[in-house]
């Protein structure tokens, strides 16, 4: 190299330096050429010819780096020069410089005023260099020039369109239109600019026609069924797309539009059929996979569409569309976990979009089992108080609360006592009425106008059912306390004592109620009659109502484990309705019938009442302290088992 | 503060003995709001009704001091036969509260409308949990017992229980049975873990939900 330098270095000194040089250039030798061109002794105008012959040389051979040199050097020396400019603006462009190329152009337009041709290589370069503005500028001033040429107006509609200046480019399209009214391109590009430009009846007209002038051309018809399905036209575009698939099948876009076009038809199945095909020819297009997921998923067949959900994003993990439709498929497929996980990720790729900030949260929700996200974070409990632990509650005031709950028990049980009954508390008194009218009738004609004792039928049968009444009441009604009150039982202060004492309590407070009503009421029609023993009536009061109540106590925990005894328990006082001495006394029986009667404790116990009241009644069978210690053992026994079984009662039922 | 001495319960169901507690000494302690865990079944209710009173223990002895109010559970305790207004009112005088401003606060406070004057039985679910909270707020219990009903009504509505558990809670604990580990998070500061009739208390409810869920994937 270095000696070929000098070879023609020798050259030049012998001869005059134009001359070494065209013999250099003839003989190949351009790399010495060039590196001695600079300090040769030849005018500026013929140093930079010879740039440019150099310049093509090394074009030819393939040495582009060299090649732009040269013509870099030329362009340098004498930029006004029409030929070097023209010589310039080809090489750069052809070895892809196109700001060079653009800045050649624009010295070439500058020679040639009016040279529509220039202006559009210009434009074509700027365009290609990036730098748009220019590019619009030339080619509107080509177009302007030569309006009556195709391609000048097509080139400067595409550039206005590419920015975005869809009216400005639909000038253009238009009078390129004109000029070629049946431009299958010119027509698709126009409808284009009409579409973004809203005039979507004109831009699909001009789209369909230009899909008849050219029926195999790809872009068209994908415009043409684009446009059909903005226009929701869906079953015209899946029947356009169809058609151009079956002349050309190996169209991806095709079928990724016919699957569209599909779905929005209604027909997923062929939809999905349609993306599989796509599918098949470009297999690692994401969105592909999106909308093949989107079809799974509006079948309902979530572990699907979650696998092409998932196989979108590991082939475009930026994308937040197929995050969110991950996220979808996930929650409604109750992997809560993994739509917890990419919702995060949702949320830290795109932090402002509310739709997704919201569809995050419901996730959340459901994990965390709550609706609408309604936490409300308490404060923390900076020093929490110190509380002096309260002494348990002594004697007095557990049964100050004890009263308080069988006290609130009788007013709850007074709701209930009647049931849905219209008479309600009225029937507490017509009972024992109905009982006393009926027997009194049936036996005033029986006995002929006179009763066992006394004068009064009405006031013999009182004595007879009050008693009994009270027993059988407060057995009764105790039987069902713990299985009506079943609920109230949950709440810790009340226990099974207390719904079966208010039961028997409430009982004996009605039956007393009753008692003095109807004996205030015989008074008030000239009945009257007082007993003659009043603290005798009451402790036979007393003492069947604990007679009650032990039974009471009994039925109700027996009742509550086998459930058919308050059944037996009323079929028990019905015969004890016969055996009690209401509607007689035992002194009428035989002997040894009575000696049998005598041993039931609610017949001690009218005859007790009886006895009380009047005063010429003394049956020698009476025992009072019988019936006293029958009650109390009773009691016993009904506390006692109530006590043992407590445990059971208080389980919930 | 409530102290489980030597405290047992089993249960006879259908396929034999199920025992909740097996001698079991646990101190909730007061000042301090208890979370309890434990898988579906281990009786994580059962207890709440023992610790309450609602339920008797089998053996031992369960102490209380202060006023430990009713679980509040999906179970009702309520009266179905009674309107919501009797049922506050028997609340009231059961507990010994004033009537008047009581049965005022429940009728407020569950927005039961007309529903308030009608048997409880006539009530949905959600209206009976509305009525249970209700009556339980206000009522000024030292202890809170809390039974999976955490997330009831509407979203008004548990801001409103929340807020009014938030301004009890200053003076007032809980012990709180639910699944939701973001609510024990926030109410409870200590955990209790119930598993095979074993209760094991936790100084931190994180520690408690971690060995929670390590016991669940160990059984899983």
């Amino acid at each position: 190299m270095i000696e070929s330098i000098a070879k023609v270095r020798d050259n030049l000194e012998l001869s005059s330096d134009a001359a070494g040089l065209e013999r250099a250039i003839a003989a190949g030798d351009l790399d010495s050429c060039r590196a001695v061109l600079h300090e040769c002794a030849v005018s500026d105008s013929d140093r930079a010819a010879f740039y440019c012959r150099l310049g093509e040389a090394f074009f030819y051979r393939d040495q582009t780096e060299a090649a732009l040199e040269c013509a870099r050097s030329a362009f340098e020396l004498q930029p006004q020069r029409e030929s070097i400019a023209d010589f310039c603006a080809w090489l750069f462009s052809n070895c892809g410089h196109h700001n060079e190329a653009a800045a050649a152009y624009e010295r070439l337009i500058v020679c040639r005023p009016g040279w529509a041709a220039g202006h559009r290589h210009a434009s074509g370069s700027f365009a290609a260099a990036g730098d748009i503005d220019r590019a619009i500028q030339h080619a509107a001033r080509a177009s302007e020039i030569e309006p009556g040429r195709l391609e000048f107006a097509v080139h400067a509609g595409c550039l206005l369109a590419g920015i975005g200046l869809h009216q400005d480019a639909i000038g253009y399209f238009s009078r390129a239109a004109e000029i070629e009214p049946d431009d299958p391109l010119v027509l698709r590009h126009l409808s284009g600019c009409l579409l973004a430009a809203d005039n979507r009846e004109l831009a699909l007209d001009l789209a369909l026609r230009a899909h008849r002038l050219a029926p195999s051309d790809r872009p068209t018809a994908h415009h043409a069924t684009e446009l059909l399905l903005r226009c929701d036209c869906c079953a015209e575009a899946a029947q356009l797309i169809s058609a151009a698939l079956a002349a050309d099948a190996s169209d991806t876009i095709g079928y990724r539009l016919l699957s569209a076009a599909e779905m929005l038809c209604g027909r997923t199945e062929e939809a999905l059929d349609a993306i599989d095909r796509a599918l098949a020819r470009a297999p690692a297009e994401a969105e592909y996979h999106l909308h093949r997921g989107n079809l799974f998923y509006r079948l309902a067949r979530f572990e699907e569409a979650a696998a092409a959900f998932d196989r979108a994003a590991l082939l475009d993990p930026d994308n937040p569309a197929t995050k969110r439709s991950q996220l979808t498929v996930y929650f409604d497929s109750g992997r809560y976990r993994e739509a917890l996980a990419v919702g995060g990720a949702l949320i830290r790729d795109a932090p402002d979009n509310e739709e997704y900030a919201r569809a995050v949260l419901r996730v959340l929700n459901r994990r965390f089992e709550t609706l609408d996200g309604d936490y409300v974070l308490l404060g923390e409990r900076s020093a929490p108080p110190i509380r002096i632990a309260r002494s348990p509650s002594g004697f007095w005031s557990a049964a100050q609360t004890q009263w308080r709950v069988i006290h609130a028990l009788i007013i709850r049980e007074t709701r209930t006592r009647f049931g849905d009954s219209t008479l309600g508390y009225g029937w507490a008194l017509l009972e024992p009425i109905l009982h006393i009218l009926m027997l009194s009738l049936v036996f005033a004609v029986l006995m002929h106008g006179r009763p066992p004792i006394g004068t009064q039928f009405f006031i013999f049968y009182y004595t007879g059912i009050i008693p009994y009444h009270i027993f059988v009441h407060t057995s009764s009604s105790m039987t069902y306390a713990v299985t009506a009150n079943g609920s109230l039982l949950q709440l810790p202060l009340v226990g099974t004592f207390d719904v079966i004492l208010a039961r028997g309590l409430l009982e004996l407070v009605t039956d007393i109620l009753v008692a003095v009503i109807l004996l205030a009421g015989f008074g008030a029609i000239g009945l009257g009659l007082l007993p003659h023993d009043f603290s005798g009536v009451s402790a036979a009061v007393a003492t069947v109502w604990l007679l009650g109540c032990g039974f009471g106590f009994l039925n109700a925990v027996v009742n509550a484990f086998f459930k058919s005894w308050d059944k037996i328990w009323a079929q028990l006082t019905r015969i004890l309705y016969f055996c009690s001495g209401i509607f007689y006394v035992p002194g009428m029986m035989p002997d040894w019938i009575r000696d049998m009667l005598a041993w039931n404790p609610v017949l001690q116990a009218v005859d007790w009442f009886r006895a009380s009241f009047f005063v010429d009644y003394a049956p020698h069978w009476l025992d009072r302290s019988y019936l006293a210690a029958i009650a109390g053992l009773v009691l016993l026994a009904g506390l006692t088992l109530e006590r043992i079984l407590r445990r059971r009662l208080s389980e919930p039922l | 503060m409530i102290r489980l001495e030597h405290v047992s319960k089993a249960y006879r169901t259908r396929n034999g003995r199920k025992i909740v507690l097996d001698d079991a000494n646990a101190t909730f302690e007061a000042s301090h709001n208890f979370g309890i865990l434990g898988v579906n079944g281990a009786g994580k209710s059962t207890l709440i009704r023992l610790l309450a009173g609602s339920e008797l223990p089998d053996r031992g002895a369960v102490r209380r001091s202060g006023r430990v109010s009713f679980p509040l559970g999906f179970g009702g305790t309520f009266h179905g036969a009674l309107s919501g207004r009797e049922n506050a009112a028997f609340i009231a005088r059961i507990y010994g509260a004033a009537m008047r401003p009581t049965i005022g606060y429940v009728e407020d406070f569950a927005e039961l409308g007309e529903y308030f004057e009608m048997p409880v039985n006539t009530y949905s679910a959600g209206m009976r949990a509305r009525l249970a909270f209700a009556a339980c707020l206000a009522i000024d219990f030292d202890l809170y017992l809390i039974d999976e009903v955490t997330e009831v009504g509407d979203q008004r509505f548990r801001r409103k229980c929340a807020e009014a558990f938030r301004a009890r809670m200053a003076h007032s604990d809980i012990i709180l049975v639910t699944h939701n580990p973001q609510t024990l998070r926030q109410y409870c500061d200590r955990g209790a873990i119930l598993a095979n009739g074993a209760l094991s208390l936790y100084e931190d409810i994180g520690a408690a939900l971690t060995q929670h869920h390590r016991m669940i994937q160990e059984t899983a």
